[in-house]
């Protein structure tokens, strides 16, 4: 017999990740919102010359996919979505 | 020049772009292909220009391109080289079909990119989804279709004899030599589309198949790597304009992350013509979406008499309906293909006979009740390469001295990379990496060692082999050591390092030059119980395997003359314990950096198997800290045997 207690803490544990990948995930996309205005002014900034805040999406398409991309991964996961084996 | 508009966000809009993200996500999953040409018409026709709908799609596609991409290069699926030449050259296709749209904007406004966007889009998805559909009635006809041929087609001979001095690139995927002149217009064509539609796989892996003689699934890796590359100098050129709306990217990125999983896992429960069927239908009815705009741009530009605006809103409207029908269409068909096979796939486990509890294999003294030392069931993982090579071939060579059997396993990566990995191409993966495991289990069996094989398919590999490990309840999980070290090492998160941080068994890390002839086994041990724990499992093994051992303990410069004699007791007692289990064993205590000291003593003495205790930490504590076990690991050309103290 496997370790009876080696599956409910693996199962907490990857709640708990779960849970802090999608707060984090969710204080993002409230940044999001709450900038939204700042962000279009940004753009218009770059079309009038200050391409230095061309990088800004750039950062911000990378952090969001992988801090949303690895709360999704684990989402599903905690839920039993699986690929069949 | 008409200035760019970004549209307004509110509750509808944001509902509507995210529901627009899980499906084209789901699309992407299920039919191995970026979503853009259902996103991109998408978000146009809520209002967006064509050019920062595009803009938009590429800048939350390459960082997902670039977690793809270094998934699958640990399995060794990327041509990294021809990656790079492929995207660079790509680039110049993106900066050009970016200069084509601004062109376009500047003389004709945003109606004339959304007309240029749009018959891109009706050419395209025509030849695509035409060929596609006709894929899917072919093999549902049961007719067989060959994308690969025994050698490399004529077509591919034909470029391969292309020699050009100085321009020869030699590809590892081929193992041939290409002259970059050949790559260069397939990157171009594939960046251009990429800076026209937003999706540049529809040529980028076909070109590579077919021109260049790649395996659909190094095809499919290598373009993730072209579509980082281009997907980030992309977005960065039309950042610089100020095209993209990140606040739109972002949304359709926030839908599209949990849509990708569904679409992939809903193609490993239905069969392959029935995503062809659906992958058609999708982009035909997209075709026919942006086919009824193209009128109202023609009329906004004057090409054709003006249209009325009520025939205008008509046109728009027949266009919004098909486009919310297709992706309506794609989202139901997924989600029920994937409800009944998870159906049917439970009622068959359910009808399945219960699975037997395997048999213990016959060792001398009869089954061990005791984990500590039982070597009776092992895992080896294998992903094909020539690190695990050695691991296989030193567990069946094990699990022949130790009378133990042996379950082999292999792992197929899922995750968001499946964004450019069709149903078939992952098929096509299975079938590879079965028929791989079952030529082990031919080894294994020939050599009286009973083997059992299992394919998982997983996006975390040491969670996978540890639940595995779990499951089978094996004594010894048996692993290959990359080439990696140091930061890189531990930054890449080594599988075989996170194994041994969450495994509840011993594991065997095997160096691809290191063989297992039980020449001597040496002990380090510290006194502490997960070393005691190690001793056991030491003698165990050297028992089975007729070896003597060399016990040794090591004392750092700090340690005073009471650590020293603490040493001296620790050794005198392992080596009590273990010639009183029969096994010619001789100690020592040095003193010096612990594992440069292990090392040194394995190579004197040649020692072919190196046994320690694991403390188990993982994660941040361990990657700060350091433990010897990890150092010798790390250094050491023999075989490790780290074991837990249960």
């Amino acid at each position: 017999m496997s370790s009876p207690s080696s599956a409910p803490g693996r199962s907490s544990r990857a709640l708990a990740i779960t849970l802090t990948l999608g707060a984090a995930s969710a204080i993002l996309y409230l940044l999001l919102f709450l900038f939204a205005d700042r962000l279009n002014e940004l753009a218009a900034a770059t079309r009038d010359g200050e391409k230095l805040y061309a990088l800004i999406p750039l950062a911000v398409a990378m952090v969001f996919s992988f801090v949303h991309g690895a709360f999704t991964g684990h989402f599903w996961d905690l839920l039993g979505l699986r690929a069949k084996k | 020049m008409e200035n760019i508009q970004f549209i307004d966000l509110n509750l509808v809009s944001v509902l509507i772009l995210f529901v627009v993200g899980f499906v084209g996500g789901m699309v992407s999953g299920f039919i191995g292909s970026g979503g853009a040409f259902v996103l991109t018409p998408a978000m146009m026709s809520m209002g967006v220009p064509g050019m920062v709908a595009v803009a938009s799609n590429m800048a939350h596609k390459f960082p997902k391109a670039l977690v793809g991409a270094h998934k699958r290069n640990k399995y060794g699926q990327v041509d990294i080289k021809l990656g790079l030449v492929m995207g660079l050259f790509a680039e110049f296709g993106v900066l050009f079909g970016k200069h084509i749209m601004v062109g376009i904007k500047e003389s004709f406004g945003a109606a004339g990119t959304n007309l240029y966007v749009s018959f891109v889009f009706v050419v395209v998805l025509a030849i695509v989804g035409g060929m596609v559909l006709r894929d899917a009635i072919r093999e549902r006809r049961g007719e067989r279709i060959g994308t690969q041929s025994a050698g490399p087609s004529k077509l591919v001979q034909r470029v391969r004899r292309i020699i050009i001095p100085g321009t020869m690139v030699h590809l590892k995927s081929v193992d041939a030599r290409v002259s970059f002149l050949v790559i260069a217009p397939l990157g171009f064509a594939t960046g251009l589309l990429a800076a026209t539609i937003a999706v540049g796989g529809f040529i980028g892996v076909p070109a590579m198949m077919y021109i260049l003689g790649l395996p659909a699934i190094m095809a499919s890796a290598t373009e993730l790597v072209v579509a980082f590359v281009m997907g980030l100098g992309g977005s960065l050129f039309y950042a610089l304009e100020g095209y993209v709306d990140i606040r739109l990217s972002m949304i359709i990125l926030a839908g599209s992350l949990f849509g990708i999983q569904i679409g992939a896992i809903g193609t490993t429960y239905v069969k392959d013509h029935v995503v062809k069927f659906v992958m058609a239908a999708i982009m035909l009815l997209v075709l026919v979406s942006r086919f009824f705009y193209i009128p109202g741009y023609l009329s906004e530009l004057g090409s054709i008499p003006a249209l009325a605006p009520a025939t205008i809103g008509w046109l728009d409207g027949i266009g919004q309906a098909a486009l919310v029908f297709a992706l309506l269409f794609g989202g139901v068909m997924i989600l029920q293909a994937l409800y009944q096979g998870i159906r049917e796939h439970r009622a068959a486990t359910l009808l399945a006979p219960a699975p037997q509890v395997i048999p213990v294999a016959a060792v001398a003294g009869g089954p061990q009740l005791s984990p500590l030392g039982r070597f009776e069931r092992f895992l080896v993982a294998s992903d094909g390469s020539d690190f695990s090579a050695a691991a296989v071939r030193e567990a069946i060579g094990l699990a022949r001295r130790c009378g133990a059997e042996v379950h082999l396993m292999s792992l197929i990566a899922t995750g968001v990379e499946y964004e450019a990995m069709g149903t078939s191409i992952l098929k096509q993966e299975i079938a590879i990496a079965q028929a791989h495991l079952d030529e082990i289990r031919g080894q294994a069996v020939a050599a009286g060692v009973r083997c059992e094989t299992h394919l998982i398919q997983g996006s975390n590999v040491h969670q996978e082999i540890c639940d595995l490990a779990e499951q089978l309840n094996v004594d010894l999980i048996v692993m290959g050591r990359r080439g990696r070290r140091g930061l890189a090492r531990m930054m890449l998160g080594h599988a075989t390092a996170q194994v041994i941080g969450l495994a509840h068994c011993s594991v065997l890390v095997v160096p691809r030059a290191a063989h297992i002839e039980a020449r001597r086994l040496l002990l380090a041990t510290d006194g502490s119980r997960f070393a005691e724990a190690a001793a056991i499992t030491a003698g165990s093994l050297a028992r089975a395997c007729g070896a003597p051992m060399t016990v040794l303990s090591v004392t750092t410069e700090s340690h005073g003359p009471e650590r020293r004699a603490l040493a001296e007791q620790v050794v005198a007692r392992v080596l009590a314990h273990l010639r009183g289990e029969g096994i010619a064993a001789d100690g020592q205590v040095l003193q010096g950096e612990p594992s440069e000291c292990v090392i040194g003593l394995a190579r004197e003495r040649e020692v072919d198997l190196i046994v320690t205790g694991s403390h188990g930490r993982t994660g941040l504590e361990r990657a700060l800290l350091g433990s010897t076990s990890e150092r010798i690991l790390n250094a050491t050309p023999c075989a490790v045997l780290v074991t837990k103290a249960g």
